[in-house]
Parts: structure tokens; sequence; C-alpha cells
């Protein structure tokens, strides 16, 4: 199931971005070659040391919204803005792109040449005679293959990302390994696990009560529930280690390992910090008034996988992985 | 009474993890643990465990990036907008349900947005907070979590995580109309 997922992920993604880049080519999404016309309130004007304006491009929202045959901008753009002399009559435009640049312009920007800016050819310039206003009308630079710069620019970062998603682990991993192991030799997750041996019975039959994957699959869910995810990834990860330890078939999930795995992707969390804290942020009045609702959803979440994964199992095409297993461990004798 | 439950968490989240090293560190000692040596040896192998998850870290990550990064997620959007009016589910709330199982920061970002866009306390603002709190990134623990004992065949892991997503997001929706519905 993973394998297809997987793929379908990336054929699809690179399926789409490229038809999405042939659309834009098609309706000229981003005007290529197709000049803006605007104002320009002048700040610097160019002296003896510079050979450029400075200021600030105006574009009503009407005409920005027209010429990108969008609705998104809702007020008139202030876009700051420096035309540059090359040579008498040739001027190049450069908008570096800020907090009030408009959302298209910076999308456009990810696949511009410079990724701060874009830029562009003046094809006229008019400067009032008090040199405090100009009428100007210029072409930006090409966008083309914006999609598939995206998707190009998207996996390499992924990439790096993962590494150091993982590497940030080693860390905390060793702290938690090196105090479950301490735990572990004094005997304590016996007695943790002997409290929840009659739920854990039923949701890993498979697993013997006593046995240290218990252990851990308890701290792991316990600390998930506090929010530690810091102390919760690590005893996770020692809980799928354990439970390979009574797999069959290394490579291959087994049932527990599902269930267990479901446990954790409903999410159960008595306060969701984060969400609260992303509330708190853009000015609640009430930020903890979610973790009700939050609970009642990861308990669905929790609830509904557990059941999943109990009643998936017991399909055929589930099954088999675990039954050819036991023929063979019969006819090894 | 919900002031008071939230601040006893809380309290029990800052203070367990020092009381969990010392019951479990003290523990050691009383039970006569070299608790030193023992440490060491647990943690040896947390270089191991990171550095295994890599690949399939690696392989999952630039999956769910190519698929965010092509627009996919908007089209996705468009086609399933009919049925999330069926169940009385705003329709901007419906990038944040299809990007929580893949991708944390994602759905972070998009939870974020909406509530700029709508207000916290408004109904979109609070279920799209109730459903970052109601699932974990699936696609992200299932490629830790196998990654990390090489666990290629994952047999129904993917549909029970997903139809753990999906409950979810169903239970979000179906809470957050009755206490804040419109």
């Amino acid at each position: 199931m993973l394998n297809y997922i997987w793929i379908a992920l990336i054929a699809i993604g690179i399926l789409v971005a490229v038809g999405n880049d042939v659309a834009d080519e098609m309706r000229n999404t981003y005007r290529n070659g197709i000049p803006v016309e605007g104002t320009i309130a002048i700040d610097k004007s160019p002296g003896p040391l510079r050979n450029s304006w400075e200021g600030d491009l105006i574009l009503t929202a009407d005409a920005f919204n027209a010429f990108y045959n969008t609705t998104a901008a809702n007020a008139d753009i202030h876009q700051p803005i420096v035309v540059t002399e090359l040579s008498p009559g040739e001027k190049s435009v450069s908008l570096p792109l800020g907090p009030s640049s408009p959302d298209r312009w910076k999308e456009m920007a990810k696949a511009a040449a410079s990724r701060d800016k874009l830029t562009g050819k003046v094809s006229s310039m008019v400067i009032s005679d008090d040199q405090q206003r100009a009428r100007i009308q210029f072409v930006l630079e090409p966008i083309h293959y914006m999609k598939s710069k995206a998707v190009t620019q998207a996996a390499l970062d992924y990439a790096t990302t993962a590494v150091t998603i993982a590497l940030g682990l080693i860390g905390i991993m060793a702290l938690w390994l090196g105090v479950m192991k301490v735990a572990d030799e004094a005997g304590l997750l016996k007695i943790v696990t002997r409290f929840l041996t009659p739920i854990t019975k039923r949701l890993f039959p498979e697993i013997p009560p006593d046995h240290p994957a218990v252990a851990a699959m308890i701290m792991n869910i316990a600390a998930n529930m506090l929010g530690l995810s810091n102390a919760a990834t690590p005893m996770g990860l020692k809980a799928m280690e354990e439970l390979n330890k009574l797999n069959p078939k290394v490579g291959t999930a087994t049932n527990a390992m599902v269930t267990f795995l479901a446990i954790n992707t409903g999410g159960l969390i008595l306060i969701p910090a984060t969400a609260i804290a992303v509330r708190a942020a853009a000015g609640s009045a009430n930020p903890g008034i979610i973790i009700g609702t939050s609970i009642f959803g990861a308990g669905c979440a929790t609830v509904a996988g557990i059941v999943a994964a109990k009643l998936l199992q017991r399909l055929p095409r589930y099954r088999k992985d675990y039954e050819q297993v036991a023929a063979k461990e019969v006819s090894n004798g | 009474m919900a002031d008071f439950f939230r601040a006893l968490i809380n309290a029990i989240s800052i203070l367990a993890i020092p009381l969990l090293l010392f019951v479990f560190l003290g523990w050691g000692i009383v039970k006569k643990v070299k608790v030193y040596s023992v440490f060491v040896e647990g943690a040896k192998e947390g270089f191991d465990t990171a550095v295994r998850i890599i690949p399939y870290l690696v392989a999952m990550l630039c999956a769910i990036g190519i698929f965010r990064a092509s627009g996919a997620m908007e089209l996705l959007t468009t086609v399933l907008a009919p049925v999330t009016n069926l169940i009385g589910m705003p329709p901007e709330t419906l990038p944040m349900a299809l990007m929580r199982p893949l991708s944390g920061s994602g759905s972070l970002g998009i939870m974020t947005e909406l509530m700029k866009v709508h207000g916290p306390d408004s109904f979109i603002g609070i279920l799209a907070s109730t459903m970052y709190g109601s699932s974990e990134t699936t696609f992200y623990v299932l490629a830790v979590y196998f990654g990390s004992v090489q666990v290629k065949n994952t047999r129904h892991a993917v549909p029970a995580g997903l139809i753990a997503d999906l409950f979810g997001m169903l239970g979000a929706v179906f809470i957050c109309r009755i206490f804040f519905g419109i």
C-alpha cells in the first residue's frame, strides 16, 4: 500500500506540475511580454553618483487584478521600484520584493532569475516636470515552468530536511534510550506494564504481557498524550525495536506494530500546545477553547484507527504474509 | 473547571521529564544498577537508530514535497469540495484536512493562514485548530517508526492510519458544529 501511495504522490505531483505549467503557458498567467503600466512616486532622482530612480510603484487594485485576471489584490499596490539607466534610452527596472509586494509577484519571483526581486525592461517612462512622479511602462522578465522548478526545488529541499530531522533525533534518542535501559535493568518497566496488562493484553494479544515492548509502548503513548514529543519518539522507536524482536518475518509489519502505529497516528494529546500557541499568537480571546474538541477529534481518530487495524488484519490479503511464515516454520520443523 | 484541568495538565507536562529522569535513575540506584554504564550502553543505540531512519525519511518527505509543490493539493480541493459541503465542512478547511496526514509544517502553515484570514475565534479558525489537534502526521510517523526497524512491507498500516485521520477530521467537524456551529 505504501508502495502505491508513494509512487502516486510523486507521479501525480509531477504530472500536475507539468499540467499546471502548460496551462500557465497557454493562458499566459504571468503575462510574459506584456507591459505593466503604473505610476512611480519618485524618492530619489539620478545625480552625479547615481544613475537610477528610486521610489514607489503605485498600481491600483483594479488595474492589477485586470492585468493578471485575478481578484487577489484588494488594496492599491505600493511596491518599491528601482529604475536604472543602462545607456541613453535603455532603462532596466528592478522590483525588490518585501512584505508590501503582491502575492502574485512573490510567487513569480520563485521562478525568476533572482529569488528576492523581479527585473524587467522599461519600454517607456515619462517624468513629470517637478520630478516627483513618473508614468512608466515596463515588461517583466518572462516566467516559465514555475511548478516544475518548484517541484525540483522541493525534492532537493525535503531530502535535506529529512537528514536534518533524523540527525536532530540522535541526541534525544541517546538520552531516552539510556534512561530506558536503566529503567529496564532496574525492573521498573515490568512494574509499569503490570498495571495496564488488562488493556494491553486485548490491544496486543500476540505480545507477552510482560515483554519490554509493552512498557515502551505505554511510555510512548503516555508521553504523546502529555505532548512530550521529544520523549515520545525515542520511546516509540524503542517499542518498534522490541516488537521487531518478536517479528517472525523481518521487513514486514506485524499486527501489533500496525495497531501501535494506528494509536500513534491518532495523536491523542491532552493539551494541543502548538494549536493553542498559534491561536494565542493570532489574537484569540480564548486560545484554549479547542482543548475539549481536539480531545474528542483525536479520540475518534484513535478508536477508528484501532478498530480499522483490528478489522483489516483479518483480510486475506493482509493475513497471507503471516500464514506463509507459519507454514515455513512448520516445514522447517 | 476547564482552566483547572488545563493548568493541571500543563504542570504535569512540565514536571514529567525531570520527574521521570529522577524516578527512573533513582530506582536504578535503589536496585543497585550501575546507572552510568548502563545508561551509556543504552544511549549507544541512539545514533544507529537515527541514521537508520534517514533513507525512509528522505523517500517519504521528497514524495510529499513534490506533491505539495506541484499544486496538486488545490486540484484535489476543487474535486472534493462538493463532498465537504454535504457534511457541513467549510471548503476553506479542506486543505487542512488533506494536508494533516502528509506534513506537520504544511498543516501548521495552513492553520496559521486560516486564522489570519478568518480570525482565530471564527468557526473556521476553531475548526482548523481542532483539526490540527485531532491527528498526527501519519506519513511521517509511518516513515520514522517503520524506518527504524527496516520494515518495507507495511501491510494494513497505511489504510488504518488514513482511516484514523478521516475519523479524526470528521470528529472535529462534528464536535465543532455542535459547540460552535453556525
